[in-house]
């Protein structure tokens, strides 16, 4: 067999079928070669290098040191100064005061994201009329650009011109305009709250999808044991869901850590710095000040905290989950 | 009667074709300009292609334009130069100036012909913004000039039967507290304290320059600490800010043109910004309530010295097609066309300012800022512009983003003002 005899011999079978089963093991992996290659290049080499940046002097306009050759492409390498960009950070107050936004950000925004997002799961769980046309409209805010939603909100809260103040003075509940921006707590929980708005959509639609995978036997057999709506979905609902709930935890967690637009249309990190979160100072760092080596560690030191607490909801939330069948 | 057959007809015809191809051919590649790629921040990039259009026309040019957003802008021309591309004319503006010249990214513009001839034809000042950080040589031609203007609402310090614009600060505070007080506005005053880089540091160094102080020594050490000026400016926003005179929400502001905007309302009495924003305010009845012409400009108060900036046109150290790229420049920042085109246009179109003072003679110029402005009054104001020269050094980049956190704090009487 032609193809047989092109294997090497190491690679080939004692018998004629074991030759062709590990000939086709080579034959997936040359097909799924483009594919690992393209995410080399794509994800782990950005990866990679956007680490080794993290311990280096970045100054993009003098690439005269040591450079990897990749493909006829020059890679400059920068000076590699060892922890002196982490040390840097980790010495500068604001990160410190930054870092304790982001994690209050991140905690009211997946609290928020996850309950309400479960909320209006709960709801569209249930049959009434229109129901089709609400769960297409909910996904608006979820749909939309996240600088179009901060524009929106503006137009919304803002002290001056907008919708909110209107209505209230309208209805004579104000005098005078309320200003939501004003102070850096206030402003920073509009800023959850506006990400929630535009993020909880997603949650529901993924706890809509789980609820309806629940078998619905499950929820017979509760209730010929007595079990009212309450305990249904303590006891039914959200063991099932787990997995689920797990995914929304990851996912609100990261793109908690990860929000910036909505900080730059808003309030670009202000009053003072009292918006300013992690993945702000990071941005600023690298395209502000053109610090790319401090800007990757302080945006480093965001990844690493995902992990945790992707490790730590895996534990608390998967660890004695056994699915189904 | 000499004949011709149709063969000969046909023939001649043919090389009368031929010789008009290779004529028009050869003329191209006598004068047309090699192709050069030209990059800026987006502002009103349909006038920007009009004038690329115009220049490729009249001029046989061959330039490309894009435009990128401003807040990519400068790192993404950093990343292009890393990647190797070579952009023969950008805009830059001041602050990063100096590092792409420190940086090789782009040239000096002292040896190219003509240049002399527009140095003399600019204000010293702008001149000395313009150049590298000891003086000697000159990184680009003029994009635009601004600098600070009060702004006052006219009809209202009428209703309220004030006379006229505040000639101090003390006057002004007082205006704000009677406007107040008789409820014809809410939050009277509206500085540009907005977070971006063109809000409020721009605006506390022209605060302070109003109250004699400097913000930096000859050596552009930071000395706003011991500058008794700075600390009255200070007391001052932070006495504005506790009597809500000022809108509060112009903190987290993200930029200047939002700020501005706010002044359309015609709620606001006194409004502090960039120089061009008054053509908006005063000169736009679709948008503006304060069209036409019933927002005014006042001279500033104090010692009537704002600051000033310009940002530029620069020239690629590695173009490969140098004299075409000055040409094109030249016929941005400077006078190529004879008519001042590109500098006019900005002037009429969007009220930005140019340091050649002999184009604010040219009558459309002057019927056209007649308009929004009062021109006389605008060029005494830049009499008193002043530039600094602290943005040429690559710490200020961040000590401008970074001040603007103490300056809100002080403002919220969340700090004191720091002496030395």
């Amino acid at each position: 067999m032609a193809v047989a005899r092109t294997i090497p011999s190491a690679v080939q079978g004692t018998s004629p079928r074991d030759g062709l089963r590990l000939s086709e093991g080579w034959f997936a992996l040359c097909l799924v070669l483009p594919t690992l290659l393209g995410i080399f290049v794509i994800v782990v080499f950005p990866l990679l290098y956007s680490l080794w940046l993290s311990f280096t002097d970045v100054n993009l306009l003098r690439t005269t040191g040591p450079a990897l050759e990749l493909f006829g492409v020059r890679v400059p390498l920068f000076r590699f100064v060892g922890l002196q960009n982490y040390a840097k950070i980790f010495d500068d107050p604001l990160y410190w005061s930054s870092l304790g936004r982001t994690l209050y950000f991140v905690g009211a925004f997946v609290v928020e994201a996850t309950l309400v997002g479960m909320g209006m799961a709960l709801v569209l769980h249930e049959r009434f009329a229109g129901r089709p046309l609400v769960r297409s409209l909910l996904l608006i805010p979820w749909s939309l650009s996240r600088v179009v939603v901060g524009l929106l909100w503006i137009g919304i809260l803002d002290f001056e011109f907008g919708a909110l103040n209107g209505i209230l003075a309208r209805l004579g509940l104000i005098d005078g305009s309320i200003a939501f921006f004003k102070h850096g707590f206030s402003a920073l929980n509009v800023l959850v709250a506006v990400y929630m708005w535009n993020q909880a959509p997603f949650a529901t639609l993924l706890f809509l999808a789980a609820m309806q995978s629940i078998s619905l036997d499950l929820y017979s057999a509760a209730e010929v044991d007595g079990a009212g709506y309450w305990q249904r979905f303590r006891y039914v609902t959200l063991p099932a869901m787990r997995p689920i709930v797990f995914l929304v935890l990851v996912l609100a967690t990261v793109n908690g850590f990860l929000m910036l637009d909505l900080i730059y249309v808003l309030t670009m990190g202000g009053p003072a710095h009292d918006t300013t979160t992690i993945s702000w100072l990071g941005f600023q760092t690298t395209f502000a000040f053109f610090k790319f080596g401090p800007g990757t560690a302080i945006l480093y030191t965001l990844t690493a905290l995902c992990l945790v607490l992707t490790v730590i909801y895996h534990r608390l939330i998967l660890a004695r989950f056994e699915p189904e069948g | 009667m000499t004949t011709i057959s149709r063969r000969q007809l046909l023939r001649n015809a043919g090389l009368l074709g031929t010789s008009a191809v290779l004529a028009d051919r050869f003329r191209g590649v006598a004068h047309a300009d090699k192709p050069i790629s030209f990059s800026g921040w987006v502002f009103k990039p349909d006038t920007v292609k009009d004038y690329v259009n115009f220049y490729n026309q009249k001029f046989t040019g061959q330039v490309q334009y894009e435009s990128i957003p401003w807040a990519q802008y400068h790192p993404t021309m950093e990343t292009r130069a890393l990647a190797g591309e070579v952009v023969d004319v950008m805009y830059c503006n001041h602050n990063n100036r100096e590092r792409w010249f420190e940086n090789g990214l782009i040239r000096s513009l002292d040896d190219l012909p003509g240049v002399d001839e527009l140095k003399k034809k600019m204000t010293p000042a702008n001149l000395d913004s313009l150049k590298n950080k000891d003086g000697t040589k000159l990184l680009g031609l003029p994009y635009f000039t601004s600098l600070f203007v009060l702004i006052y609402n006219e009809p209202m310090l009428q209703q309220a039967g004030i006379k006229g614009p505040a000639k101090s600060w003390d006057e002004l505070v007082e205006h704000c507290t009677k406007l107040k007080r008789d409820k014809l506005s809410d939050t009277p005053f509206l500085p540009n304290w907005n977070n971006s880089p063109s809000g409020t540091m721009p605006q506390f160094m022209t605060d302070c320059f109003s109250e004699g102080a400097q913000v930096f020594d000859a050596k552009n050490r930071v000395i706003v600490g011991q500058e008794p000026g700075a600390a009255k400016a200070m007391e001052r926003w932070q006495k504005v800010y506790k009597a809500e005179l000022v809108n509060p929400e112009v903190l987290t502001k993200t930029s200047s043109t939002d700020t501005h905007r706010l002044f359309w309302t015609g709620r606001y009495a006194y409004h502090t910004n960039h120089s061009y924003y008054l053509k908006t305010i005063a000169g736009e009845p679709e948008n503006s309530k304060l069209a036409p012409k019933k927002a005014k400009m006042a001279m500033y108060p104090g010692t009537g010295h704002t600051y000033m900036w310009t940002d530029s046109y620069t020239v690629n150290a590695k173009t490969k097609v140098l004299d075409d790229a000055w040409k094109f420049t030249r016929f941005l920042g400077g006078n190529l066309n004879g008519d001042w085109y590109v500098q006019r246009q900005w002037c009429l179109i969007s009220g930005l300012d140019n340091p050649y003072p002999e184009m604010y003679d040219h009558p459309e110029i002057i019927q056209s800022y007649d308009r929004w402005i009062d021109l006389k009054l605008l060029r005494e104001q830049y009499k008193k512009g002043k530039v600094i020269a602290a943005y040429k050094g690559p710490w200020y980049g961040e000590y401008d983003t970074k001040a603007v956190a103490v300056v809100h704090n002080i403002i919220r009487a969340r700090r004191r003002f720091p002496r030395a």
